[in-house]
């Protein structure tokens, strides 16, 4: 596959950095330490103090310039700071002279002639160089700890999300749980069957104080186990049944070794309750629902529910259900747990939820 | 007057028997003409039978009762039978018809059967009365629209072939998609798929909020974009969440990131 990716001048994004860097903060505290500067050299000098302030205030500058530069061009194989740090070291004496030559007319040997402008000039480059060195770390310092500090605040904030996310997911599962077009339909079946004497009424309301009671509102998910699930997916799918005896088929392989394994409660069911009403339930002719679940060789447990139903059109409004879904498995699993959804041939739809064997912690 | 029929119409056998059940309690005189199990069974035996009371679920596989009570309700009474449909509830108290909501019980019914008995000795119902109907229906049509899983306007799912199966990969985790020939890559949180689309097709089918072309060959979802990288003359590259490659922006579409 060829990479997309194309790279972009570097030029462009280091004068972005370049601006960025050249805060009005770091000119103040340059401009104001170069008149600190001049005023404690003052003594020292022949010079009108004014010469003295304006040279100490140019070099403050460029070296912030070169400091600032140094920093948002990259050079190959030296780490950033260290190149910061020698520019503005090499650059000190540079450019010290560099403010001199105006004084001696441009003529570049003058000033090593004249002892007192040799004497200034080492006097200007000295203190410079210890101050511009003590101030390019200091910032160096400044900017190591304001990153580890953003950093710290990311890692903080993706946390805080991640759990405000799961206790979201709990508690619409809390709200949304049982669908009260659902449980009239079936007491209204419920209602027929005991009115008309049947024996079947009996086990029907068996089936449904069975969803009723797993379908309670509960906050942990404290032993919620496999085997619970399937009874809650079985209650669920005897009621759909008893309503749509003849649209609906449903087969359940889980085999008794699984039973025990932690299963987050009503995630299956959703699969389940999906498979009904987008597969089953708009189909005159109906199908078969096909729950089944299985020990992966890494002892991850793959569970997977069938339809032959009507299966999904691409503009078909994803149902709250499935991103509810995700953030439970994400919950309880972290995010090894997957769930895909597949078309299954010749219609309908398989979707296949594989939850690593270790519980999060 | 000879004796009054009616049909049944609803997916629920049990619910159906118990109709029936209590309306020959009832109304022993009403003679059930046939019981349908979904919208379009109901249309083909009203045109059948031609009963003058239906009783018709609203919620049934294939046409719903709101579309068969469209084409049969001038020529009869119609009776909703619904689940807790509230809006229904209220569309119906500002209307003609009667309707039931499940589960019902037998006075409630006995109400119905009155009503109805009532209508049928009385004159032929009033020309406002059956406007009157039609209002009520395009707001259920509406109301049923808005509940169930409606088509939206765009595509929600994107299929893919990975394997042997066809995967449908919900929209909102796709990152982006790239134009490979005849072909477009789809890349998502869980992998990499290519599809019979073309980037062209692709862009009119996808929600515009969430998904935007950045380049001749690349849509992003907007959601992933993590950094929007300037470079020279005037383009510029996106980086996504979670993804290591950077993704051109060509300078006609560079306008989508000017207030960013």
């Amino acid at each position: 596959m060829p990479p997309v990716a194309v790279s972009v001048p570097t030029r462009a994004r280091g004068l972005d950095r370049f601006v960025a860097a050249l805060s009005l903060k770091r000119v103040l505290i340059a401009l104001a330490l170069a008149t600190l500067t001049a005023a404690a050299l003052n003594p020292l000098f022949i010079t009108p103090f004014a010469v003295l302030l304006g040279r100490l205030l140019v070099i403050a500058l460029v070296l912030l310039l070169v400091f600032t530069a140094a920093g948002s061009w990259p050079v190959p194989w030296l780490p950033r700071w260290l190149v910061q740090v020698l520019a503005v070291g090499l650059m000190t004496p540079v450019v010290s002279y560099l403010v001199y030559l105006p004084a001696v007319q441009g003529q570049v040997f003058e000033v090593l002639r004249h002892e007192g402008r040799l004497s200034g000039f080492i006097w200007i480059t000295g203190t410079t160089l210890l101050l511009g060195l003590v101030l390019a770390l200091g910032a160096l310092y400044r900017e190591r700890d304001a990153q580890a500090r953003n950093q710290a605040l990311t890692f903080e904030l993706e946390r805080s999300q991640l759990e405000r996310q799961a206790l979201d997911a709990r508690l619409r599962l809390l709200h949304a749980q049982i669908e009260p077009h659902f449980l009239f339909n079936t007491l209204a079946n419920v209602q027929a069957l005991v009115e008309s004497g049947s024996p079947q009424a009996s086990a029907v309301l068996r089936s449904l104080i069975a969803y009723l009671r797993a379908a309670m509102p509960r906050l942990a998910d404290d032993g919620a186990t496999l085997a619970n699930e399937i009874a809650l997916v079985r209650a669920y799918l005897e009621l759909m049944l008893m309503r749509m005896p003849d649209r609906l088929r449903f087969e359940i392989d889980v085999p008794d070794e699984l039973a025990a394994r932690p299963f987050p409660a009503m995630a299956l069911l959703t699969l389940v309750e999906n498979a009904i009403r987008h597969g089953i339930d708009p189909s005159e002719q109906g199908g078969t629902v096909r729950v089944e679940a299985r020990q992966e060789a890494d002892g991850a447990l793959r569970l997977s529910v069938a339809d032959s139903g009507v299966g999904l059109r691409e503009a078909a409004v994803p149902g709250t259900g499935l991103a509810n879904l995700r953030e439970r498995l994400a919950g309880f699993y972290g995010p090894a747990a997957t769930l895909e959804l597949a078309e299954q041939a010749p219609h309908g739809l398989v979707a296949t939820l594989r939850c690593p064997a270790e519980v999060r912690a | 007057m000879t004796t009054a029929r009616a049909l049944i119409a609803d997916d629920e056998p049990l619910l159906r028997e118990r109709l029936r059940a209590l309306l020959a309690r009832l109304w022993p005189e009403l003679e059930i003409a046939a019981e349908a199990r979904n919208g379009r069974e109901a249309v083909e035996l009203f045109d059948e039978h031609q009963p003058q009371v239906v009783f018709l679920d609203v919620h049934m596989p294939g046409m719903n009762g709101i579309e068969a009570a469209r084409s049969i309700a001038r020529r009869a009474l119609v009776v909703f039978v619904t689940a807790y449909e509230q809006y229904a509830v209220q569309a119906f108290e500002h209307g003609a018809l009667d309707y039931l909501v499940k589960p019902f019980d037998e006075a409630r019914l006995a109400d119905t059967v009155q009503r109805l008995r009532e209508r049928l000795a009385g004159p032929a119902p009033a020309a406002s009365a059956a406007t009157g109907l039609e209002a009520v229906l395009d707001g259920l049509a509406a109301e049923l629209q808005r509940r169930q899983a409606n088509p939206a306007a765009h595509q929600q799912w994107i299929k893919a072939s990975v394997g042997s199966s066809v995967r449908l990969i919900p929209v909102e985790q796709v990152t982006y998609l790239r134009a490979d020939e005849k072909y477009t890559l789809v890349v998502w949180e869980g992998g990499e798929a290519l599809i019979r689309k073309t980037i062209r097709e692709l862009a009119d089918e996808l929600d515009p909020a969430r998904f935007v072309q950045i380049h001749r060959s690349v849509i992003v979802n907007l959601h992933e974009v993590v950094q929007v990288n300037r470079g020279l003359n005037e383009t510029a590259e996106v980086q996504l969440k979670g993804r290591k490659e950077l993704l051109p922006v060509s300078r006609s579409y560079l306008h989508l990131f000017r207030q960013m």
